[in-house]
């Protein structure tokens, strides 16, 4: 059959051409495809709604800009939920640029709640060291954390001396692209000090998640893109990563059907060998 | 169209690392090159301020600690197999860190991690909901068929046989996830670099 010659020897870039097309499209005249709310992004939406005004929230932004499409949506989502149920935000980072993005996000949620920097919400920036800085983090926070992300001094934030170890810590969500991240978290602050742990990962690492979420030792979980529009869909405030659903759905309806005709010539190159 | 200069240099960046997907050129070229160049010069200055800076040199030099001598010369021993004849040096630093980490992570890690997961396979097969004993008979199935696959002493044949093929099918299931997730991640990536290119930048949408 001519036509499964051709189609085998087709240009790869016609088909870079049209996964091109499904992502751009669904973004310029957007469908409105559902975003049905998974048991693992409700469980992290439910925790919060549980925790009392003023209850101390960890956010890591364990992430560089390589993973930003991914976490950053996942991060505004979490922080306008935080404002939006007035808990108090630590940020800080596992990775050198995750507590500058994350800054992006709270620079411009926390005004909108007319929250406060220092009183409200602080940012501690990168803390390096991963295992061992978690191990003494969790023990002594005033020993390790002196400054703010700034080089301001953390004494000068009413917010500063709030957490003196990981027992003043009500939740972390740590927004995890790899290592250090959430198995850092799991395994040498929560194991340790008992705190509890939500995540946000980038979609390659969601699977391994999943023992963990079986365990009990992580709370809940966004995966990836889609995990993020499912809590911009919980926190009613649909953004960047609803839109980019759309698009989601058509290319992977797209690499269905390519996979298909794949294996169809695969299976007619057989019969005729 | 946005009028910033970050935004034009940013999406003028990326659609040199696309134009790959057509053919190798140097817009491509140069666009790699710029990275690699920042990658290292970022890197440079994360390690120095944050790692030996404060860590090491600060108290050293500003604050006259002379006891922090001690972990500049056992880093330097790191570069002894530079030098043939005191290359033996290197076992010092090596051993200290490997006992370090060992220390610290094999206790964490079967507290953490071995421990818990154990843990979490002794599940209930009465007294659950029929939904509830069908997840946690594919749990325990799963985890004993994929550790007998991974028994290499005794011949896969007979029970053994019939365990370890099961084992293949649930490794098959996950790894089958794991490449939907791998492809779902890099369609997301893909889309946050086009919704920069026509949000921030093109400012059509």
């Amino acid at each position: 059959m001519k036509f499964f010659d051709r189609l085998e020897k087709i240009d790869r870039r016609i088909i870079f051409f049209l996964v091109g097309l499904a992502v751009i499209i669904p973004l310029i005249i957007p469908l409105g495809l559902p975003v049905d709310i998974t048991g693992p992004v409700q469980d992290v939406f439910d925790r919060v709604e549980e925790l009392p005004e003023g209850s101390i929230v960890v956010v890591s932004c364990d992430y560089d800009p390589g993973s930003e499409a991914e976490l950053s949506p996942a991060t505004a989502a979490f922080l306008e939920h935080c404002f939006r149920k007035n808990l108090r935000v630590y940020m800080m980072g596992l990775w050198p640029a995750g507590p500058e993005l994350g800054n992006l996000a709270l620079e411009s949620i926390a005004p909108t709640y007319g929250k406060v920097y220092g009183v409200d919400y602080i940012n501690i920036g990168y803390r390096p060291g991963g295992p061992v800085m978690l191990v003494s983090l969790g023990r002594d926070f005033t020993d390790l954390v002196r400054a703010d992300y700034a080089g301001v001094p953390i004494d000068s934030f009413p917010l500063g001396r709030a957490v003196k170890s990981a027992r003043d810590i009500d939740l972390v969500m740590t927004l995890s692209a790899g290592d250090p991240g959430v198995l850092h978290w799991i395994i040498y602050f929560s194991a340790r000090y008992g705190t509890e742990i939500a995540t946000a990962t980038t979609a390659i690492m969601a699977p391994q998640q999943y023992p963990y979420l079986s365990s009990g030792q992580l709370i809940g979980l966004l995966g990836g893109l889609k995990g993020a529009a499912e809590y911009e869909t919980l926190v009613d405030k649909k953004a960047r990563a609803v839109a980019g659903m759309d698009s989601q759905s058509i290319v992977h309806l797209l690499l269905v059907v390519f996979i298909v005709i794949g294996n169809i010539i695969l299976l007619y190159q057989k019969r005729r060998k | 169209m946005s009028t910033e200069i970050g935004v034009w240099i940013a999406a003028l960046l990326t659609l040199a690392i696309y134009s790959f997907l057509y053919k190798d050129n140097p817009f491509y070229k140069v666009a790699e090159n710029i990275f690699v160049g920042v990658s290292a010069g970022y890197w440079a200055v994360i390690l120095w301020f944050n790692y030996a800076w404060p860590n090491l040199f600060e108290p050293l030099i500003m604050r006259g600690s002379v006891i922090y001598l001690i972990p500049i010369i056992v880093g330097l021993m790191m570069f002894a197999p530079l030098i043939p004849r005191v290359s033996w040096l290197i076992r010092i630093p090596l051993t200290f860190t490997m006992g370090v980490a060992m220390a610290l992570v094999i206790l964490q890690r079967i507290q953490g991690e071995i421990f818990p997961q154990l843990q979490a396979t002794f599940l209930p097969l009465s007294g659950v909901s029929p939904m509830q004993l069908i997840s946690n008979l594919l749990i325990i199935f799963g985890v004993l068929s994929t550790l007998v696959y991974f028994y290499f002493s005794k011949a896969h044949r007979g029970v053994l046989g019939v365990f370890a093929k099961l084992g293949i099918w649930f490794m098959m299931v996950a790894f089958g996830a794991s490449f939907g997730y791998t492809v779902m991640a890099r369609i997301s990536l893909l889309i946050g670099r086009v919704y920069f290119l026509l949000h921030n930048w093109l400012q059509l949408i």
